[in-house]
């Protein structure tokens, strides 16, 4: 009897501790490492290994050496080490795996107090410095062995990108890639009150919103898929922007924070440099959740409106309590919104009408022989095969757009016209035609986008350089970087001098045309 | 405004079927009894007996000592031993009463015989209530004729019957519901006599179903008369939790359910009222759960007041054999009081001895992490708080804020936050400190002021 226990009350806790609900996390990351390695490949298996146990180990090394609690065994460095993993690319070096990994647990978690006072999340904040660090690396993707560009690049140069792929987590991407199972995943989390739907939801929401008021093509639902399935929003969603330290506290606070990430993901995916959005959308979000806790507090029951209100005996029902000006306002967005998706409806055939017309056009210049432009069936099979993805390694990113073939007044083949793009230029995209005559032979080139350093990548446009590619029959041209014309061989092109990288970029983008030309257009005849 | 439940609330494993099935049996005391001078909220009782008096069952042997106060009456026959300072339950003393047990149980009158009390007035109705020296048997031990009392009586729209009993491992209440429900039915119609304007509400959690078939039948074609059955939530049993539930209003710390028009009473407590109306007997019994996984048999009993925890537990066959006791809890996990000894008097508003072999607190200190920002003590906060920013207050000093932006003095101290609390943190200890603090302060320069 002298050895009785006094402590306050409740003497009872719930079965959740910090490293259950540790536990819990990573089992619901299970189906996406699967699915991560089943689809990457050994390389991936590793990358996930090497970042959980530089997290762990890290840990470790600092609890020991600064002489604290043992604070790694409680998994939550699994679960930073994990989500780091899950959110590189399979083939990034190991190496570099660890070094970030290091980073998150020791600069941006032990450092500021150990679990629990990490400012911003571990994972992505590792993420970060990779990207910023390795950037080359970080952002190589390969699938089935072949390098290709992520479905959001390929969004972003609006290309089209196959969603079931996306869903499934074939297309190549980060490890963690798998819509499906990542939803899986974090569906079930949220379910279960791991996570806050409050937070979840609302970043889901906010994108869809912001891409289908901004994003240029109206609440399409193929169009939102697309971007909702790929550059890391469903992770983000459920697992980066859910962490619940660097989260706020309130619901209210939480939607807002959730919002926030949405919207600045939405805002950054469709003008921002990088296909990570997500990543520093989540970070900024993170560093404001504290203002959110500081200013957004909800007021308990007694004090909220409805409870002074009962108080005192209003028994008006919900709607009309709303103030006029809030129906008002709601009513005038609703219209704006409903017909500035009509106008986006109506003007959508127009817009894409003046499309092809300016690629007529070029198409025109580049082919004056032919009087009209017809398409070929094999020749839009070759290109619905390449499924947006880079056209042949040789060409850098390179990707086949359209290839028409030109017919001449008296129903004769006249010549061909190619629409080619390179991602390779120094400041964006370059689309251009490349214009055959009917032997083969290149008529002329033309641009239908050119955004390069004006007085230097612009250059290319002046016929001192593009006019070099004329009336000229070749497999494929040489770029000569020295300056130096040399005219003597068939294949030479000169560059534009202090514009090699756009000069390149060009004639890899008109050899990646010459080559379809003679692997598909020229075999099909 | 009627819902099954209220916001926020946590689910500990009841642990109710240890002794929900034992009916209630009296237990009558061998040993000397102790009656506490304070057994309730207001002002200590002023003793009326003096050392070697004899007395009688129900014979009122302390007198109240103004408004908020109540009489200390005892549950024996015998004779006085001595008024001193005893050691009662919080471990600390109080001047106690104790009488010499003759174990006779003689009453002072015959508290058998039925009254018809459909003629008495409002009045009377309430000084019987008084002279019984009926509190609140749910656990504050509040003198209910203070409570009956309300300004304005035309203003109460509800009056509650608590049998909820959300606390894990008691079942006294539930046994009580079963077995005295007409009883319960007329004490609450009492009740209803002193507020024209109002209805009752027995609120029942669902892991009763025999209680509430039992009132729904005593109260069937009863006028002003519910039985609400409400989910099983922890706690869903305390005054705030019902009054949200059965009128819809939340109310801030420093108003009483009377001024949203509620009157909640612990379904013991009502029947006390009708043993008084209608008996004329005084309170000096009430039902009691003994249970917890070191009982070897959990039980319901009626005891008297002053019975010795010891002496009950000893009776009841004691501890199961090769376990250690840990934790003895006055109550149950979830509020009850952790007691240093068993050898204290049971008190009138206490309703409950676990005995734990294994003690949570103790576990969980082990397992303590820092904090995650999960926000789960948010979600279930029934107030509506924000206690993980609380806390951050607290251990900051920033006690302005505490009190201010976030309203850390409405803790009704229920404990869920520290129930769900997963890296295992002391929430609601600090916030009962904290809490402790700022009113002393405030005292203090309250006082600096006169």
């Amino acid at each position: 009897m002298n050895t009785l226990n006094i402590s306050s009350s409740p003497h009872a806790r719930d079965r959740w501790s910090t490293a259950f609900i540790m536990r819990v996390v990573v089992l619901s990351l299970l189906p996406t490492t699967i699915v991560g390695v089943a689809v990457n490949g050994l390389h991936a298996l590793l990358v996930i290994l090497v970042s959980v146990i530089a997290a762990v180990g890290t840990e470790f090394l600092f609890d020991k050496a600064c002489h604290k609690p043992d604070t790694w065994k409680d998994g939550s460095a699994v679960v930073t080490g994990l989500l780091l993993a899950l959110s590189l690319s399979p083939t990034v070096p190991l190496y570099m795996t660890a070094i970030g990994s290091i980073f998150a647990i020791l600069v941006v978690k032990c450092c500021f107090g150990g679990l629990g006072k990490n400012f911003i999340n571990p994972a992505l904040a590792g993420r970060c410095f990779l990207l910023i660090s390795f950037g080359r690396a970080m952002s190589s993707f390969q699938v089935d062995g072949v390098s290709g560009a992520t479905p959001i690049a390929l969004l972003m140069t609006g290309k089209s990108v196959d969603i079931t792929k996306m869903f499934l987590g074939t297309a190549s991407g980060v490890i963690g890639g798998s819509v499906l199972a990542l939803l899986a995943g974090g569906l079930v989390l949220w379910a279960l009150d791991f996570i806050h739907g409050e937070i979840c939801f609302s970043v889901l929401g906010g994108f869809t919103l912001y891409l289908g008021l901004f994003g240029g093509q109206g609440f399409d639902p193929k169009f939102l898929l697309a971007h909702l399935c790929g550059g890391g929003v469903m992770m983000g969603a459920f697992f980066m922007a859910t962490d619940y330290v660097t989260s706020p506290v309130s619901k209210l606070s939480q939607m807002t924070y959730g919002l926030l990430i949405g919207v600045l993901g939405g805002l950054f995916r469709l003008h921002g440099s990088t296909a990570d959005s997500f990543s520093y959308s989540i970070i900024i979000a993170n560093l404001l959740a504290p203002l959110l806790d500081t200013y957004i507090l909800p007021k308990p029951f007694a004090y909220r409106r409805a409870a002074l209100r009962a108080m005192k005996g209003d028994r008006r029902s919900f709607l009309q309590r709303i103030p006029r000006p809030v129906i008002v306002l709601t009513v005038i967005t609703l219209i704006a919104g409903i017909a500035l998706s009509g106008v986006y409806a109506i003007t959508k055939d127009t817009i894409d009408d003046q499309k092809r017309m300016a690629n007529t056009a070029s198409y025109k210049a580049v082919c004056p022989q032919a009087e009209r432009f017809e398409a070929r069936a094999d020749i839009d099979q070759a290109i619905f095969n390449l499924n947006g993805a880079v056209y042949g390694t040789r060409f850098g990113r390179a990707y086949i757009e359209e290839a028409l073939v030109g017919v001449d007044g008296a129903g004769e083949t006249a010549g061909y016209v190619i629409r080619v793009t390179s991602a390779d230029g120094f400041d964006g995209n370059i689309t251009l035609v490349v214009g055959l005559n009917a032997e083969g032979t290149v008529n002329g080139i033309a641009f239908t986008e050119l955004n390069e350093t004006p007085g230097m990548g612009m250059r290319c446009a002046e016929p001192a350089f593009k006019d070099q590619f004329n009336d000229r029959t070749a497999t494929a041209f040489r770029l000569n970087k020295a300056g130096a014309s040399d005219n003597s061989s068939a294949d030479g092109i000169d560059a534009v001098s202090g514009a090699s990288i756009s000069s390149g970029a060009v004639v890899n983008a008109v050899n990646a045309g010459l080559d379809f030309f003679h692997a598909v257009i020229k075999e099909g005849t | 405004m009627l819902k099954d439940t209220f916001r926020g609330g946590v689910h500990p494993s009841d642990h109710k079927d240890l002794s929900r099935n034992a009916p209630l049996r009296e237990f009558l005391p061998k040993g000397e009894m102790v009656f506490p001078l304070s057994q309730h909220i207001g002002k200590p009782a002023r003793p009326i007996v003096a050392k070697g008096d004899a007395v009688l069952v129900g014979q009122r042997i302390a007198e109240a000592d103004g408004f908020v106060s109540a009489h200390i009456i005892c549950s024996c026959s015998g004779k006085v031993k001595a008024i001193e300072p005893r050691r009662t339950l919080t471990g600390g003393t109080l001047e106690c009463i104790v009488v010499e047990n003759d174990g006779q149980f003689t009453p002072a009158a015959d508290y058998t015989a039925r009254e018809d009390v459909s003629a008495i007035g409002n009045d009377e109705l309430l000084r019987r209530v008084q002279d019984a020296a009926v509190v609140g048997l749910g656990g504050a031990g509040f003198p209910t004729r203070v409570k009956l009392q309300p300004k304005d009586p035309a203003a109460i729209r509800y009056v509650i019957a608590n049998g909820a009993e959300c606390e894990p491992y008691l079942t006294c209440n539930d046994q009580l519901m079963r077995t005295r429900a007409a009883d319960i039915v007329e004490g609450l119609q009492l009740m209803l006599r002193l507020f024209p304007n109002a209805e009752g509400v027995i609120c029942i959690e669902r892991n009763k179903p025999e209680a509430i078939a039992a009132m729904r039948q005593a109260a069937a074609g009863k006028e002003r008369l519910r039985v609400l059955d409400l989910v099983t939530k922890y706690p869903q049993g305390g005054e705030r939790s019902l009054i949200q539930v059965v009128a819809g209003a939340n109310f801030p710390i420093t108003k009483l359910p009377a001024d949203v028009g509620c009157i909640v009473e612990n379904v013991g407590t009502i029947l006390a009222i009708q043993r008084a109306v209608v008996f004329n007997e005084p309170l000096y019994e009430h039902v009691f759960t003994l249970s917890g996984e070191a009982v070897k048999n959990p039980g319901n009993y009626i005891v008297r007041d002053g019975t010795s925890f010891a002496e009950l537990l000893e009776a009841a066959g004691g501890l199961k054999d090769g376990v250690t006791l840990r934790k003895a809890l006055c109550g149950g996990p979830m509020m009850g009081i952790a007691m240093s000894s068993l050898e204290v008097p049971i008190q009138k508003q206490n309703n409950g001895l676990t005995l734990l072999a294994e003690d949570p607190n103790e576990l969980a200190e082990k397992q303590m992490t820092a904090c995650l920002h999960c926000g789960r003590c948010t979600t279930v906060c029934p107030m509506g708080l924000l206690p993980q920013l609380m806390a951050d207050a607290v251990m900051v000093g920033d006690l302005a804020r505490y009190e201010g932006k976030l309203y850390g003095l409405e803790c009704i101290q229920c404990g869920s936050c520290t129930y769900i609390c997963p890296a295992k943190r002391p929430l609601m200890q600090t916030f009962k400190q904290t809490k402790a603090e700022i009113m002393a302060r405030k005292r203090a320069e309250a006082g600096g002021k006169k």
